[in-house]
């Protein structure tokens, strides 16, 4: 068999336990979130609503079924791309709808963070070099620093920024500053900013990759094949950056899920208009289909990530598919 | 601590969030929820209540001297029986697509309501009509199932576009009209987005605003609101705070940036007693209960000003029994009481034969300072031999569990009423909002005397009676109605809140540089 057809064989076989791995996930999601106590119902009729208009609304939001026969219902009718409409959030809106927008925005955060952090560590490795003792003492209390959960990071960032706009407003007659309150609605990227620096500070995110590119480039820089390429005279950055691809990419995809959970709630501190949100607060008002709808996207994404890595290190390292991969 | 924390952060954020470029003629509000529906049938929280104000007119309105005055009617008369009205209408009157407002929208709101595959709380406000048709164009008569005293009153119902509904009058929750509202009214929807909702003026409004737009962010954060109003003075905050809360107002009691304005919304807060719980079914347990609490130290410490309550009714309600003397606080008397009762201590605990005083306090989250109070609560119980047993869920939860499932010993929350207190469904043992299985017999005779009476000061006497009764028997400990108080900046001349709906006179209110 050729490497092609195993290389597609391969990555069918991780596309099915992918697909396997998101209606198993599906199915919990949907049933954790119609088993919670109170339902749309209640989150939006007044007390003392009749029971008869009660039962018709409990018919109207599909909420008289029970929940396992609700979920087959539900999984015939995403296979085809209908996820069904939101109940309370933005009632009669179909779910992608309202979710695609607000996840796009929460990926697009936690993609660049990831890419800004990437791009951060690889300059800080070149510049720092190999690790030293002298070095140490500058990494070590910054390994601590930003040790910190990513929304302790954004709370404490928010103190010193909120305390700098003060100190702005009084000084400047009340006019808010260019640099900082921007609203959301006038697309201004930087509540963004604010929000991706505290995911790169926050979780050991920036530690961790700058330590995982370190310690690859350290390695490259030390092999046999670059000293034999330096001995041939020729340049080494291709040969450094083709063997430290797969690695940064393995890393990337394992830290994405790690973002996207930080990322729900440092959205809602910087009060941005994303998936994070969202599911808080469809999950307040028990609008599962929402709520189902956004988890879907959030593991999706995960499961879509870990199988992009999957292959392009097959592509690129013949032996993954050798071994099964 | 992280309380703290949260909210001081909360504050940058949502500064980030409504503060705007400095040229924009924009009223910045924010509120505690996000409005829901704009359909102003399915409007059922206090956000999308205000909100439709600005977007949708009615019949008629509440002035601000509390007379009824003409909106999308211009005159009307009643029949001589009392049987029906007729009103006419506004003319050259523009829903915001452009199109005509006619009689046929009138009559089409009155049966869309009356669809009984129209699903929603507030239907039974349209029980009383029996028929509505148009004359012209620019005329309705509305006939009554019984002679109603003064029927324009019942006119505030808000107007929907007949157009806009292609499917007839079944209207759903889920209608897209919710989310793309098409009023009369004087602002129309620019943008309703998942926190945020602007609007911008209706040129066309037979009196256009003044203000160019107006913008709602949701912003949860009670803290994060009062620092926005302190910037209020010029662009970088917002120009109003729905509901101040009480121990925020003296910050802006002199301020040169800020005015207080009274909200006067009809609402009591109440410790309930569900009377299927052991031990609460017996009044010597409630009125000890009621003892021992210190309304007024939970009051100012916790929530601020407020009068304290001796039935169903405040102070400015024409039902109000001035002869009721609300109770005080008296640990002495509610361990006599309890003793005389044959509740004996045990181990910390009161228990009478296999009845023991520990009970199940469940309180909604959400709700304002309530771990505060409980825990000031469980500390004066404690006194009297009486354990409470906290249990905070959120606000659906809350909902199917209290109300719904009524598993529950004790809770505390607020009720809201439109205009007046109508406790019918409360205290009646068949009323639809009597969630705490309270059955008296000389209540439920008196609410239904006075429901069948057609005579109004025979009306007020059987609620104060009633107010004697329930100060008396204890369904609920009535606790405290609270001074509400909205912040509004100075930069806002020309306003007036109206009494629960809030923006009723908006398009008078004017917003200086």
């Amino acid at each position: 068999m050729s490497r092609a057809a195993r290389l597609a064989i391969a990555a069918l076989r991780r596309a099915a336990g992918g697909l396997l791995l998101l209606v198993g996930a599906t199915f919990v999601i949907y049933i954790t979130i119609r088993s919670a106590p109170g339902d749309a119902i209640d989150a939006i009729s007044p007390m003392g609503t009749p029971p008869d208009v009660k039962a018709r609304l409990m018919a109207e939001f599909g909420l008289d079924r029970d929940p396992f026969t609700g979920y087959l219902a539900w999984l015939v009718r995403s296979l085809t791309g209908d996820f069904g409409e939101s109940l309370v959030f933005s009632p009669g809106a179909p779910v992608m709808e309202v979710a695609l927008p607000a996840f796009g925005r929460t990926l697009l955060l936690s993609a660049s963070a990831l890419v800004v952090c990437l791009i951060l560590a690889v300059l800080a490795s070149l510049l720092l070099g190999e690790s030293s003792r002298r070095q140490q003492l500058l990494t070590g209390p910054l390994y601590v620093a930003t040790a910190a959960p990513s929304f302790v990071v954004a709370v404490v960032f928010a103190q010193v920024v909120n305390w700098a706009v003060n100190v702005y407003l009084v000084q400047n007659d009340y006019v808010p500053p260019m640099w900082y309150p921007i609203p959301i609605y006038t697309e201004s990227l930087m509540p963004y900013v604010f929000a991706g620096f505290a995911l790169i500070a926050g979780d050991g995110l920036f530690m961790d990759f700058f330590n995982a590119v370190r310690a690859e480039l350290t390695a490259l820089r030390n092999a046999q094949f670059i000293a034999a390429v330096k001995a041939k005279g020729a340049r080494t950055v291709g040969h450094i950056a083709r063997n430290m691809f797969m690695p940064l990419l393995s890393g990337y995809a394992a830290r994405l899920p790690i973002v996207l959970g930080g990322v729900v709630i440092v959205e809602y501190i910087f009060t941005l208009d994303g998936g994070g949100y969202l599911l808080l607060e469809a999950s307040r008002e028990r609008d599962f289909p929402v709520v189902v709808g956004i988890s879907v996207l959030f593991t999706a994404t995960i499961i879509g990530m870990n199988l992009l890595a999957d292959i392009v290190r097959a592509v690129i390292d013949p032996r993954e598919v050798a071994h099964g991969g | 601590m992280m309380n703290r924390l949260l909210s001081s952060l909360l504050v940058s954020c949502a500064l980030v969030a409504l503060a705007a470029p400095a040229d924009a003629q924009v009223f910045r509000y924010p509120e505690d929820a996000r409005p829901t529906s704009l359909l102003p049938f399915f409007a059922e929280d206090m956000s999308s209540v205000r909100m439709v104000e600005l977007i949708f007119d009615s019949l008629v309105i509440v002035n601000k001297r509390g007379d009824l005055e003409g909106s999308l009617a211009s005159s009307w008369t009643a029949d001589p029986d009392n049987m029906g009205i007729r009103f006419v209408l506004r003319e050259g009157v523009k829903w915001h697509d452009g199109r005509d407002f006619s009689a046929d929208d009138v009559v089409f709101t009155i049966q869309a309501a009356q669809n009984p595959k129209t699903v929603f709380n507030a239907k039974s406000k349209f029980g009383f009509i029996k028929d509505a048709s148009a004359e012209g164009q620019y005329g309705v008569h509305i006939t009554f199932n019984r002679p109603i005293n003064e029927p324009e009153r019942r006119f505030l119902f808000k107007i929907l576009p007949k157009h806009a509904f292609k499917k007839g009058t079944r209207i759903s929750r889920k209608d897209r009209f919710g989310r793309k509202p098409i009023g009369t009214g004087p602002y129309k929807v620019q943008k309703f987005g998942a926190r945020s909702v602007s609007l911008e003026v209706n040129p066309d409004y037979w009196a256009p605003a003044r203000i160019g737009e107006v913008l709602m962010q949701h912003t949860p954060d009670k803290s994060a609101q009062v620092s926005l109003l302190q910037y209020s003075g010029k662009q970088a905050g917002v120009q109003a705070v729905i509901f101040l809360p009480p121990k925020n107002v003296p910050i802006f009691e002199n301020s040169d940036q800020v005015t207080l304005e009274p909200y006067h919304t009809v609402s009591w807060w109440y410790m309930a007693y569900n009377h299927k719980s052991k031990g609460l079914n017996d009044p010597v347990v409630r009125d000890a209960i009621a003892l021992a609490i210190n309304r007024e130290e939970l009051l100012e410490a916790h929530l601020g000003r407020g009068d304290i309550l001796g039935g169903p009714f405040t102070e400015s309600s024409p039902f109000y029994n001035f002869e009721v003397e609300p109770r005080e606080q008296d640990i002495q008397r509610a361990n006599q009481m309890l003793d005389e009762a044959g509740y004996k201590k045990k181990g910390g605990v009161r228990r009478k034969g296999r009845t023991k005083l520990q009970f199940r306090f469940v309180m909604d989250k959400e709700l304002a300072s309530s771990q505060a109070l409980l825990l000031g609560i469980e500390a004066q119980l404690k006194k009297i031999g009486i354990r409470v047993k906290a249990q905070y869920v959120d606000h659906a939860r809350y909902r199917e569990q209290v109300f719904n499932r009524q598993k529950y010993d004790l809770t505390l929350n607020v009720w809201s009423f439109e205009e007046v207190e109508d406790v019918y469904p409360l205290f009646h043992s068949k009323g639809v909002m009597n969630f705490i299985n309270y059955n008296n017999s000389e209540v439920d005779n008196l609410l239904d005397t006075a429901k069948s009476t057609r005579d109004y000061k025979k009306y007020k006497e059987y609620m104060k009676q009633l107010h004697a009764v329930l100060n008396r028997d204890l369904p609920y400990y009535f606790l405290w109605s609270l001074d509400v108080y909205s912040g509004l900046s100075r930069q806002l001349k020309g306003t007036f809140i109206q009494p629960y709906y809030y923006f009723t006179s908006f398009e008078e209110w004017e917003l200086s540089p």
